[in-house]
């Protein structure tokens, strides 16, 4: 195998997203000062890339379109094992969608070239689109596959994927390139060993701008999204809320009046 | 543009094994109301081989055409062939929406039809509605589910959305008229991407949770498998299914089936009782569209509390077995 | 002066601490109940480099010095104290066999201390002596290329889990009377002795060895016969006493987060409890003290890092964070009310913990005579 490129997202950490709250007046997001962790899924990608090279040889470059303050986050990445990183840094950038983000990480892909294999995570947890994975195979024309739960590399240049649908799964076999975006039940991503964070500080990160990538800017960045955000809402809840109290025996006698109120049973 | 089909509303009908996914059928109860208000058709696009028969199920739930694509070709899915036919229908038709399940085919086959024709498309909407210019506003859960984002696509044609399950009511099974037509396909030989090796299915049938009228649903608080079958004799005893947070899915206490909410089903029952629940944003999303919502958690001050109409804060150890006693001597039969 | 971390001690924290809040909660039930340490995370902490953070490169270990164990230990401390607990002592074996072992004895023994294919363990105190080292009353005779070792060692830490052991006897008397030994299980005549039922950091093993006509031969000699006491003072000054500074630390940020949570999260009177003054002033002594001891522990393991000579300052750190983990867990205890002496909470494990580790490695009086000397040198007349 050349080369196995795997796209990772610098995402909000869910442990402070209580900290997230809405300005009323603008309706955007204020989530200054919450800490920024790699995208979970994309640590399974990146795992199965690992695991990928050492059945199969070639190089693991991890790809991510972020600000270059996020540097010490990808670090983590190659603190894993990847060997290098390019990160897709520009103003231009900022405010896509995901088929702009696409259209970037495309781009981002053909710059670096000569791919066997791209791997992503299913979904971002704050985006939660799922569409990258469908959408970079697009741009790149190359087919791909979602919901991976199994991957091995029968021969040289196959692979045999198991893909997780709602009433079990569904093995496929594919050559290169391809697309592939995994579910968590693939594998377990390794802890970031100690002897991989010494090795991350001598591996290089390349900040590639568009100057670089050089897609459409009519393609890219908030006016070349077909996407546009109307409004948000903090979701309210009108409910109730009617508290039983009493003895245990009060409190079950009111509850089972209440389940009949509803209707759903007889007497 | 042709005004008149720029107002139609397109459901991809979403089939494997000649059974249709339950979402086609909701989708075409959300599609009529949009259609209707917009002035356009409802319109079904089935894809597979010897699926013909289904197409009059599809009128019957509101589609006013069904496209049929029937090939030896398309039997099992496959998302590049998939995405070839459905790209040449809509170039050829130009429908104003395209709305397709938010499942694992739909959020597959979706991005890339919607990368193929450039347009937007929004992810695990959770509801839909038209504005007075016919764009569609989008809901869209983020951050855990406790921000609604609505998202629009005012300048590319179709407008795209993948729906969650269970997010839409299905209208009423009735003989509905409707036009079936056999759409011609022309596909590449070469370059289809992946082939299909095998299917295994493994889950077996059982009451989907997304129909039950009562959903007994348990979380981490349950405390263990040990003390599961008590929410399975509850449901038993109110008609019902039973249903999970992420937490008893993981711990193997219950099925990924089970599973509510954002990663998992949205169910909308009459009666929801959730039990041990804490009632983190993401469970809530797939539940909170239930008409009568019933909390036992034994903490004064769980969240679930805010999205509930009946609040019991006790141990639901407690509680529970005293219920099933109860129930058990005032149901009927 | 600089006082920030470096984007690698950064990086090796997070690392660590995602290591310890996914793989230990699971284990910690059934620590406690049986007071077994779980051997079978040993392969996974070897693999992320904890069992050989303090190991040279050439020996299979990271070699990453003394800061970084600390940040390890403290972020593994922070969610179980009986971890760093038993792998600081895992390092004592490592610095040992790194300061003084041979070639052939670092190139036998170290690789698998690194690889945690088994723990290393340290035994000086043994019944008669304890702090009193130059007082004990195992003894080592020199027959042929043999030593005979004789009597018994106690609360030793790893005692049951290793495959080789370190220990020190006497070979003479005075202060070049005694030698360390490299003790290889199975050796005829070494025993495994009782297994301590502590309450606080259960789930790190401690227990006894008996050496009865133990047959040594002469190349287990550990550094030169005579040089016992240097081994096991500096083994447990450098890198036993900075080891449980580290443990306390980390058990006092613990405490820190278990007291502030509850804070917020208890109402009483229509409000969180954290906006009583009287609470406030309670965290803010806590979280005073956990920044003291902080920046002693750091700037402790610097100074070793630096080759600088520390043993002072080991102590210092050691008594005053191990004691500020015992009364900041007392605090928390207050703030929990009943609920703090509750199995249900962790506030009482970390009380229990805490009160283990003022012990463990010299108690406060010890570490206090040391550096009361070095206090009152300059002005000796």
């Amino acid at each position: 195998m050349n080369r196995i490129i795997v796209c990772v997202k610098p995402v909000p950490d869910p442990k402070h997203w209580d900290k997230v709250s809405m300005d009323p007046e603008t309706k955007t997001l204020k989530r200054e000062g919450i800490p920024l962790i790699l995208n979970p899924l994309d640590k399974h990608a990146l795992e199965a890339a690992l695991v990928l090279r050492e059945s199969h040889g070639g190089e693991v470059v991890l790809l991510s379109m972020a600000p270059p303050f996020a540097q010490p986050l990808i670090r983590e990445g190659l603190a894993m094992g990847a060997d290098r990183a390019v990160l897709l840094s520009d103003r231009v950038f900022a405010g896509s969608d995901s088929l702009a983000t696409a259209e970037i990480l495309a781009a981002g892909c053909r710059w670096i070239g000569d791919y066997d294999v791209i791997l992503c995570g299913n979904q971002s947890i704050d985006g939660s689109t799922a569409q990258i994975c469908s959408q970079l195979a697009e741009m790149l024309n190359i087919p791909n596959v979602m919901h991976v739960i199994g991957l091995e590399g029968s021969s040289g240049d196959n692979l045999v994927i198991t893909q997780k649908i709602e009433s079990g799964s569904v093995t496929l076999s594919s050559g290169f390139p391809i697309v592939l975006s995994v579910r968590k039940e693939l594998n377990k991503p390794r802890y970031i060993p100690f002897t991989g964070i010494l090795a991350a500080e001598s591996k290089e990160i390349t900040i590639v701008s568009n100057e670089d990538v050089r897609v459409d800017p009519e393609r890219i960045g908030l006016s070349g999204s077909p996407t546009k955000m109307a409004g948000m809402d903090v979701r309210k809840f009108e409910r109730k809320r009617e508290r039983l109290e009493g003895t245990v025996d009060e409190i079950v006698k009111k509850l089972v009046e209440r389940i009949y109120q509803c209707g759903v049973i007889e007497c | 543009m042709n005004e008149k089909k720029s107002a139609d509303v397109w459901v991809f009908a979403e089939q494997r094994d000649g059974e249709l996914h339950d979402v086609s059928l909701e989708l075409l109860g959300k599609a009529s109301e949009l259609a209707s208000q917009a002035g356009g058709a409802v319109v079904a696009v089935l894809m597979g081989h010897q699926v013909r028969e289904l197409a009059q199920i599809l009128v019957n739930h509101g589609a006013h055409i069904v496209f049929v694509a029937d090939d030896p070709r398309l039997g099992q899915y496959r998302l590049l062939p998939y995405t070839h036919v459905l790209e040449s229908l809509i170039k050829k038709h130009e429908p104003g929406t395209v709305l397709m399940g938010a499942t694992a085919m739909g959020v597959e086959l979706a991005p890339r039809v919607a990368a193929r024709l450039r347009t937007g498309l929004s992810a695990h909407c959770i509801d839909l509605k038209l504005d007075e210019k016919g764009n569609l506003l989008q809901m869209v859960p983020g951050w855990g589910g406790g921000i609604v984002a609505t998202i629009a696509c005012p300048d590319h044609r179709p407008q795209m959305a993948t729906v969650m399950p269970g997010a839409m009511r299905v209208l009423p099974e009735e003989e509905r008229e409707g036009r079936i037509e056999d759409v011609s396909i022309d596909l590449p030989d070469s370059n289809m991407g992946p082939e299909v090796l095998g299917v295994e299915r493994t889950v077996a049938g059982e009451q989907p949770l997304e129909k039950a009228e009562v959903v007994v649903a348990g979380g981490w608080g349950v405390g263990g498998k040990e003390n599961w079958h008590l929410l399975e004799e509850l449901a038993r005893l109110l008609g019902g299914a039973v249903g999970a947070t992420r937490p008893p899915v993981d711990e193997g206490w219950a099925r990924e089936s089970q599973m509510i909410g954002q990663s998992g089903k949205t169910v909308r029952p009459t009666l929801y009782l959730g039990i041990g629940i804490s009632g983190v944003m993401h469970h809530i999303v797939g539940m909170d569209q239930s008409k009568h919502v019933i909390s036992i958690n034994s903490n004064q001050n769980a969240d679930i509390f805010q999205a509930s109409d009946v609040i019991v804060a006790q141990d639901f150890m407690k509680i529970v077995p005293p219920l099933i006693s109860e129930l058990k001597s005032r149901v009927k039969g | 002066m600089e006082f920030a971390f470096t984007e690698r001690e950064e990086m090796l924290r997070k690392a660590v601490r995602e290591f310890a809040e996914s793989e230990i909660p699971p284990k910690m039930e059934k620590m406690e109940e049986t007071g077994e340490f779980p051997v079978e995370l040993m392969k996974p902490m070897a693999q992320v480099g904890i069992t050989g953070i303090i190991t040279p490169p050439e020996f299979g270990g990271v070699g990453m010095g003394y800061l970084a164990r600390n940040i390890v230990l403290e972020e593994l401390g922070r969610v179980c104290a009986a971890f760093p607990m038993s792998m600081q002592v895992h390092h004592m074996a490592c610095a040992a066999l790194s300061d003084f072992g041979t070639d052939e004895q670092k190139k036998k023994y170290l690789p698998p201390l690194a690889a945690g294919e088994t723990f290393g363990t340290v035994g000086v105190t043994d019944p008669a002596g304890g702090s009193d080292v130059i007082g004990m009353k195992c003894t080592a005779e020199l027959k042929g290329d043999t030593y005979i070792i004789n009597g018994r060692k106690c609360f030793i830490t790893n005692s049951h889990l290793s495959d080789f052991w370190i220990m020190v006897a006497k070979t003479g008397e005075g202060a070049k009377g005694l030698s360390a030994f490299i003790i290889d299980k199975g050796t005829p005549g070494a025993k495994l002795g009782r297994k301590e039922n502590k309450f606080g950091l259960r789930g790190a093993n401690t227990g006894e060895w008996v050496f009865d006509n133990c047959e040594v031969p002469k190349k287990n000699l550990l550094g030169a016969e005579g040089q016992g006491l240097t081994v096991g003072l500096k083994t447990i000054s450098e890198t036993g006493r900075t080891g449980m500074a580290a443990v306390g630390l980390g058990i006092l940020q613990a405490v820190y987060e278990e007291a502030a949570k509850f804070a917020n999260e208890r109402v009483l009177y229509g409000k969180p409890i954290a906006t009583l003054q009287a609470i406030q002033f309670h965290m803010a002594e806590i979280y005073t003290q956990l920044d003291i001891c902080r920046l002693l522990n750091y700037r402790v393991n610097w100074m070793k890092d630096q080759n600088m000579r520390c043993d002072t300052e080991t102590s210092m750190a050691k008594y005053y964070t191990c004691n500020a983990a015992v009364e900041a867990a007392k605090k928390a205890i207050e703030i929990h009310g009943s609920y703090g002496i509750m199995r249900e909470y962790a506030i009482q494990r970390l009380f229990r913990d805490a009160m283990v580790t003022v012990p463990a490695g010299g108690t406060a009086e010890i570490a206090k005579a040391g550096i009361g000397r070095t206090a009152l040198a300059p002005f000796k007349k």
